[in-house]
Order: structure tokens, then sequence, then C-alpha cells
């Protein structure tokens, strides 16, 4: 295949929208350091040029060997989480790791490996197995042993979403619906087991979340004052680096999980709304590339990617709105946040390799 | 049969891929419905949270309006005033800083606790007032240490002073800080800071047109609470000035004329006055007050000025050109914080400084009174102006006596004649054949028995008793020996000394019911007055009777005439007893008033117009327990006037 043909197969659309969020982004955290490009907006442009030229480098990669490499990646990742546990850093948590003076989040690619093991798991399985429960256990455990990692860090925000993101592979997969309406009834089952797993810390979010009002400068806090600033942003915004929240520094955290925050005081409903479309845009781009891939290790892995971006989004929205406890999840491309964006990238990457070397093209 | 499997797989995945895609679209327009509930249906609650977050309002204070005189002599006015002020915030140790505070300025403890208590319930960046009214000098100890506080700062505001100090108390009355029941009654004072309202006298009585309206201040701070901008969102509208009808130079003539009395001044320092001052508790109340004007009466004791009260108006437009009310204090005490000191001193003191004795004091009348009998029996035709009667020094009715004042009688009297001589036989006569119903008619006509509507507050409407009052109040009949006592203006009958200048700046005028303002008009409009609605006639024959009071060979007060350079003048005089003679002291013989205890002795009263011909002025004196109203009260009146018409002339 010539580089032009690759080239010219590259879903330059998905690339635009990534580019467009990158962007807001910059802006954001341009306003979020009252007007400057120190420290964040101007590390995250770079990142965000990296990133999509990344995303290039990665179409080029033949398909066939990420779908080879896909069991290394899961290997590899859970021994980084392994790595982790024993020389991490973070403030009585253990969720980076420093390499050549840059932090790392291992949590976060480790998602990707785990749709890739899924994808290869199930597009190696001969259909009529599939019926039985007992197929599925492997897939399970390649999600709960990163899982069990993750929550043991403890960041249990990245471990729902990868909790999720597998779920939805084995879902896309065909698993039975007696089968999910079972795992659902399990999953129900467990949450009093979990809750005895969670740090006093998580169990007062999750307390705050149900009644925010409660405690409002102490765990409340941050909850209150994004919807606060959200609030009063009002449909319009109060304009470009002119939200009171944010600047005066009400607004805990805004230039990575309550970014969307930060832009909905100072652009509104209307910039709110916008974001949000841009994000179905891309998961529906992407689940549109599933369709059109011919093996079923591209199509699981394209749903697997576009609803890890989706469901990412749908958490940060759910957390900053009040819908969903504070559980510490980015907002993909805006956030501040190498390996998050990073790891995002390498998803789209993945996808566009995909189309690219996808037979039925040819 | 595989491929079909594979075929029905790649259904499958397709079916839940498009199940996900719907998904992912009905979960984002859930996020959508909840941004829309957020940021546009709630939109107004969350735009108030946050402007609660960014900015700590804070209200200004109006300037107050300033009150002049006629002359625009400044009554009431504003100064420069220093406050100190911690922020919690900048500083490690609140108490330890107050305490080393204290070192430094006066505090209380009761400051001190303020203070800690205001920091444990507000905000750590909110100043906190520390101690307002510094002195210089305290000013310029705290300017050299103020590199070791930190946290610590002066705020100036403006405070209420009255220059004339306590000329003019009871007239302008005092600004203090807002009262507790005074922000129960309208919440918005409370949060105007350091403001003060009027109290009592114009202060009170203008309190709106003087006070302004508060402005409006917002200063944003961030989430550490420090301050990054002051956003003026209201300014302040300043109270209006006012200018009263006072004259600052005839109040303090007045002021001095009537504390003065008839008794002559003596050396403060003297060892006489420094030993009387040890023992009288009555004197040293008075010193305490800050007044060392000490005097010496006719039998050499040594007493503090006279109290009673003076008002002179204008008798066309009402306007009071003077009223004094003695013993004074002085307002400049209530403006920062009243100590604890003064207060007990002021309502401890046996005369009562803060009662305005003008206005709120209610005497016996006594013979003043006998101008109403007199008109009401003219005007009902019980007499005319040679109707006589003899006064043979007392009167029997029923089985009472009534005497006069005078032992041997006055002998034939015409209204004239007892007028001149305040007969008061005669006038008993008169009295019974007119009845207390026209003469009750006559002296609300004149304005007793009801509020003059002077604009200073407390006043008190004295009372004019009749048949209906006595059954209401004491639930017994009127009897005709109540109407005897009461024509002499003694018995129930009270009235104020505002009450008396109205009286007889009505009988002057003639024509309009004369009302007294403290507000100075603006331009020549003269004040639209209702019409007296008395008898010219009768009218004139009253007059007389007054001119002769102070010109006929006997008239009670033809010593103390007005000069005739200056117009003379016509009045009448009023004795009032206090305590009640019994048939056994008149037998022995009176106890001379002099030698009685102060507060028994008589009560010294005086009214008067002048000039007699195209009367221009009315004035009414009371001298507390004076003795005589012709030789304590009338010279009063009479020096009062003489000053008045001589600054005319």
């Amino acid at each position: 295949m010539t580089v032009f043909k690759i080239l010219l197969r590259i879903p330059w659309h998905l690339l635009l929208l990534a580019g467009i969020l990158a962007l807001v982004g910059s802006l954001a955290l341009y306003s979020a350091s009252q007007g400057s490009w120190q420290p964040w907006a101007g590390r995250h442009a770079v990142r965000a040029i990296v990133g999509m030229a990344l995303v290039v480098c990665i179409a080029f990669i033949d398909f066939s060997f990420i779908k080879r490499m896909s069991y290394v990646f899961l290997a590899a990742a859970i021994l980084v989480l392994l790595a982790v546990m024993v020389v991490g850093t973070g403030l009585g948590v253990s969720r980076w790791i420093s390499i050549g003076g840059m932090n790392f989040q291992p949590s976060e690619p480790a998602k990707l490996s785990v749709i890739l093991a899924l994808a290869r798991y199930f597009s190696s399985q001969p259909h009529d197995r599939m019926r039985s429960f007992v197929w599925y256990l492997p897939a399970f455990a390649i999600i709960a042993v990163p899982f069990a990692m993750i929550v043991k860090q403890p960041d249990l925000g990245t471990a729902l979403m990868l909790l999720f993101g597998g779920l939805v592979v084995v879902f896309s997969a065909g698993l039975p619906w007696r089968y999910v309406f079972g795992s659902l009834a399990a999953v129900l089952a467990a949450v009093p087991l979990l809750w005895l797993q969670l740090k006093v810390y998580q169990k007062a979010r999750v307390m705050t979340f149900l009644n925010p009002e409660t405690d409002v400068l102490g765990a409340g806090y941050q909850i209150t004052q994004s919807k606060i600033a959200l609030g009063s942003g009002g449909f319009f915004g109060k304009g470009f680096l002119m939200g009171s929240q944010s600047q005066l520094n009400y607004l805990p955290e805004k230039q990575t999980d309550f970014v969307f925050t930060m832009i909905g005081e100072e652009f509104g409903f209307a910039g709110n709304i916008f974001i949000l479309l841009i994000y179905l845009l891309i998961t529906i781009a992407i689940l549109r590339i599933s369709f059109r891939v011919n093996s079923r290790f591209a199509q699981l892995t394209c749903i697997g990617i576009g609803m890890m971006v989706f469901l990412y989004m749908f958490v940060n929205v759910a957390m900053v709105t009040g819908l969903l406890p504070v559980v510490g999840a980015p907002l993909p491309l805006i956030s501040y946040g190498g390996t998050s964006m990073l790891t995002v990238f390498i998803g789209f990457g993945i996808v566009a390799s995909a189309i690219v070397h996808d037979r039925r093209q040819s | 049969m595989f491929r079909a499997k594979t075929k029905d797989l790649r259904r499958t995945m397709s079916r839940r891929g498009l199940l996900l895609a719907g998904g992912s679209a009905l979960l984002t327009s859930f996020l959508g419905a909840r941004l829309f509930q957020l940021q546009v249906a709630q939109n107004n609650r969350y735009q108030r949270l946050s402007d609660r977050n960014q900015f700590d309002v804070r209200i200004v204070a109006p300037t107050r309006g300033r009150l002049f005189d006629r002359k625009m002599r400044l009554l009431a006015g504003n100064a420069e005033s220093f406050e100190l002020y911690v922020t919690p915030l900048y500083v490690d140790d609140l108490q330890q800083t107050l305490a080393a505070l204290g070192q430094i300025i006066e505090l209380t403890e009761r400051d001190i606790k303020a203070v800690l208590l205001a920091a444990r319930k507000g905000p750590s960046f909110r100043d906190i007032i520390v101690r307002n009214d510094l002195s210089q000098r305290e000013l310029a100890r705290l300017a050299v240490r103020s590199p070791l506080f930190g946290g610590v700062s002066f705020g100036k505001s403006l405070r209420r002073i009255y220059p004339q100090g306590a000329l003019a108390c009871h007239i302008t009355g005092y600004v203090s800080p807002v009262t507790a029941r005074e922000i129960e009654r309208n919440q918005s004072l409370e949060k105007t800071p350091y403001l003060g309202t009027g109290k009592v006298g114009v202060e009170f009585a203008h309190e709106i047109y003087l006070r302004g309206l508060p402005g409006r201040e917002r200063i944003e701070v961030n989430a550490k609470g420090q301050s990054i901008r002051v956003l003026r969102d209201v300014d302040a509208i300043s109270g209006k000035d006012l200018q009263l009808s006072i004259d600052v130079g005839v109040q303090l003539q007045a002021a001095e004329i009537l504390r003065r009395g008839q008794l002559a001044p003596v050396e403060l320092g003297s060892l006489q006055v420094q030993r009387a001052l040890a023992k009288d508790s009555d004197l040293q109340a008075h010193i305490a007050l800050g007044d060392n004007l000490i005097l010496q009466d006719a039998k050499d004791r040594l007493v503090p000025p006279e109290s009673g009260a003076v008002v002179v108006m204008d008798i066309h437009s009402g306007e009071v050109i003077s009223l004094v009310s003695a013993p004074m204090f002085d307002p400049n005490l209530f403006t920062g914080t009243l100590l604890t000191r003064d207060w007990r001193r002021l309502n401890s003191h046996p005369r009562t400084p803060l009662l305005n004795r003008a206005t709120s004091g209610q005497y016996a009348p006594g013979s003043t009174f006998k101008m109403v009998v007199g008109l009401a029996a003219i005007e009902a035709g019980v007499i005319s102006k040679n109707t006589q009667f003899n006064c043979s020094g007392d009167m029997e009715l029923g089985n009472a006596t009534f005497h006069c004042w005078r032992k041997g009688g006055h002998g034939m009297m015409n209204i004239i004649s007892a007028l001149e001589q305040s007969c008061d036989v005669f006038i008993y006569k008169v009295a019974l054949k007119t009845g207390i119903r026209k003469i009750k008619d006559m002296a609300h006509r004149l304005g007793l028995g009801d509020l003059t509507g002077i604009d200073l507050p407390g006043e008190k409407q004295g009372i004019i008793p009749s048949h209906e009052w006595k059954l209401a109040s004491q639930g017994r009949v009127w009897t005709p020996g109540e109407t005897v006592v009461s024509s002499i203006g003694q018995g129930y009958v009270l009235a104020t000394p505002v009450q008396l200048a109205v009286m007889t700046a009505r009988i002057a005028n003639g024509k309009q019911a004369v009302t007294p303002r403290l507000v100075k008009s603006s331009g020549d409009a003269a004040p639209d007055f209702a019409p007296l609605d008395v008898d010219p006639y009768a009218l004139a024959i009253i007059r007389e009777g007054m001119f002769e009071v102070m010109n006929g060979g006997l008239g009670t007060a033809r010593n103390y005439d007005l000069d005739k350079s200056l117009g003379g003048m016509a009045g009448k005089t009023g004795t009032v007893q206090v305590k009640r003679i019994t048939k056994a002291q008149r037998e022995e013989g009176i106890v001379n008033n002099i030698d009685r205890p102060w507060a028994e002795r008589d009560h010294a009263l005086f009214v008067a117009y002048a000039p007699v011909e195209r009367p221009r002025y009315a004035i009414s004196v009371v001298v507390e327990h004076g003795g005589s109203g012709s030789s304590t009260a009338a010279p009063v009146a009479r020096d009062i006037l003489t000053q008045l018409m001589q600054k005319q002339g």
C-alpha cells in the first residue's frame, strides 16, 4: 500500500474533531491561568499537535501487527501497574510513575490494552461457543485483573471506566441478553462489598454526592462551586476570561476535572452544548468506522475505543453537573494531563490503522 | 452453516453497535437537559450565589445633612473621626494583639469581647472595628507603632458634632448609633455600618430628611478572601441640610438670662464655694455635667443655676427664635460611644437635664390662664369691659372658701384691673358665670390642651379639664369649686411652655391660629394658618389688660416693662403653688417662699408679647421654683426681649 493511499484513508474528520476539542482545551487552560500560556495552555497545545502526529504514525502500522501484539500489551500494562504499586508517586496514593522526570499514569493505557485484548479474545472464538457463559469467563478475567489493581491504587474513577469500557466490548461481542441482565444484578449485589473496600475520602465523596449541601465548605465544596459556576454562566456565559468563579479560584481543579465547568461559566450553555455535540460526533464517527471494517477484531476495537471516549466525557460531565459523584475522571482532549490525552490519541491511531488497513476497503 | 452463523454474529454486533450509538445520543441529550436545567432554567439562582461568592457587599453610610440656625451658623455638623480596625486573616494571635493594643489606647473588656465574637462569627477577611473616635494622641501613638501590628488598620468616618455644645441641645437633640430596637422596626438599618440615627430633637423629627440614602459598594474577593477590587454600585446620597428658625445669639442670651435669674454669680475657685461643693449633692451633680456656673441666692446660699424653660416665637410666622430648657446637656456625649459614667450622671441628676421642659414639661399655668377665662367670658357676653365685681380677699362657695392672693382683697374690679393686679376673686366669679365648658373651648382655641405640633418628639399636650375629662379620668362629676380652682390655672390645668407661648402669640396675632415651627421657612411666603376665630373685641380688652400689667399703677409687673424705646411689652405674670397651703399655715402666716426647700417653692411664670403696637414676638418663661412670676420670671422675659429687640433695631 502506498503512502498516498494510506494518507487518503486516514479518517481526517476524526482528527479535525479531535483538533477542535484540543483547541477548546487550550483556550480553556489559557483562561484557567488568568490569561496565560503558562503553565498549562501552551503545553496542552504542543501535546495535541504531537498527539495528532502520533495518530498519523500509528495509522501506518499494520493493523494485524496490533492484533498480534494485543495480549503482549495487556501483559505489559499489568506489569507496569505492578511497578506502580511498588514505586508509584502521589499524595497517599500510588497512581503515577516517573519516567525521566515525566509523570506517567499507567492506568490510562491499561484501558486500551484491555479493549484490545478483549477484542482479540472474542475475534478468535467461533460463534457457537459464544452462547455458553463459560466462554465469557476469560474475558471477565481480562477486565478483572487490571480493574482490581487500579482499585488498589486507589483510583476508583479510572477503574470503573476500565470496567465499563471492557463491558461495552463484551456486550458488543454478543453477550446474550440473559447474561447482560444477570451481570447487572450481580453488580448491584456487589455494591455493598465494594463499599467496604472504599477509602474514607472515597466514601465521603459518595456521601457528598448524595447530599452535597450538607457540607458546603468541606467535601461538598467542589460540586457546589461547580454548579454555581455552571449555573451562573447562563446561556452565553460571562465571556472569555470573565468567569468570576474560575478566575477567583472558587472553582477547584479547573484545569483538570472541572475544566468543563469553567467553559460553562465563560461560554455558557451554548459553549457546553457545542462541546457535547463534538463528542457525540466523534463517538458516532468511530462507531461508523466499526460498521465499515471487516474483521471482528477491528470492529470490537473501534467500538471499545469510541465508547471509551464517550464514557469518559459522560462521566466527567455528569460529575461536574452533580449527576454522579466526584470520582476523578478527566474530560478527554480538553483536561490538562498528558497521559490521558496520549491514550486518547493512541486510541484514535488504532482506529485509523483499523480502517486504513482494512481488507474490505481495498 | 458457519458462514451463516458468522453473518448472524455480524448482524448482532452491528445491532449492538447501533444500540450503543443510540445510547450515546440518548445520554448526551440527557446531559444537555441537565445543563439546560442548571444554566438556563436556574440561571438566576446560581447568578446570585456566584455574586455572593464573588462580592462582599458593603453599605456605605451617607453623609448626614447639617443643621444651621436662621443666620446659617452651624448647629450640627460632621467631623472626621478615626477608627481602628483589625483583619483577623492577617493576625496570628488576635487576643494577644488586642491586649497589646490595650496598652496603647483605651480598650474596655467589652470592646475586646465584641471583637473576638465578631472574629468568630464573620469571615476572617472582614475588617472588624476595634475602637472608634480615636483621639489625636491615640492616633499618633498607634501610628508610630503600626509596623508592629500586622492586620491592624485605620479607617476614617464622619462623626456628628454639635459646635454649640449644650446650648441648643433640646432643639437639635442628638445622633447616636443605631439601637437594637430601631433595627427591629427597620431591618435595613442593620446593614449600614456606623450609621447614627437621631434619637431626640430635630435630629429625630427630621431624621429621614437629614439621613440621606446609603450607597452600596462591592468588594470583589477571591476564594481566599483577599479583596481584588472595589466596585461602587450605588453612590450614597447625602442627607439635606436644614436651616432652623433658631437664632443662636438670642438662644445664648436667653439661656444665660434664664439660668442666672435673680441670682448673683460667685467665684468658682473661692474657699466658700469649694466647701459648699464638698457637702451639697445638688451642686456636685450640677458640676459633674461639666457646667461650672454656681450662683448665690438672696439668702447668700450657693445654688446651681435656675432650671426652667423659655420659648420665644414670631407671632406671624410661628418660627421659634429661641427654645431653652435648663439644665442642659452636651449632645456631643452621645455621638460616639456614650460612657456609662456620663449616662449615669445625666440620668441620676436631680433636675433631669435630658427632659425638654419647653415641650415636655407640664406646668400649672397659674394666673397666665386668666386671659383664657376673660376671653371666654367676654365672648360669651357674661361680662363686658366695664362689668365690675367686688374682691373682698376671699369668696365663699358652698362650705369652701377660696382666697385671693392679696389678703385684704382688691375692692371693685373690672376685667382690665383684674388682669393688671391679677385679682383671683374677680376671675373666680366670672368663671362661675361662664362655666368650665366655654373656658375649655377657649383654651383649646388658644392652643392649650392640644399638641402644638412643633417639630420635636415627645411633646406633651397638657390638660384642660372639663366635665367629660373628669368623668373619664376619675369617674366623678365636676364641681363648681373645680371651675374656681381651674380659672386661676391651678388644680388639674397643665400646660407646656411652648403652649403658653403659642397662646400669647395667638392673643397678639388676633387673626390666625399660629403654630410653632423650628424649620426656617424658605422665601417670604407667610405660612397658611387656620383663622383664630376669637372675638376681636374680646381680644382687644384682654390685650389692654396685659398692657396694664406692665403699665398700670398697680400692675404686677410694672417694674419690669421693656424699655419704651424698644416698643414696650404686654404680659401676664403667674405664680404657681407647688405645695398646697394648709389652713393652719395660712393662720400662722405663710412661710416666705425663699425659706422653703427648693422643691416646695412656687413656680414663677410670665408670658408676654412685644412690641405693644404691631407686636412681633411672643415669649413664655417658666422658672422652676423661682418664686414670684413678677419678680423672677418677668425680668427674664424683659431682658431676653431687650436683647432681641435691640438686635432688630
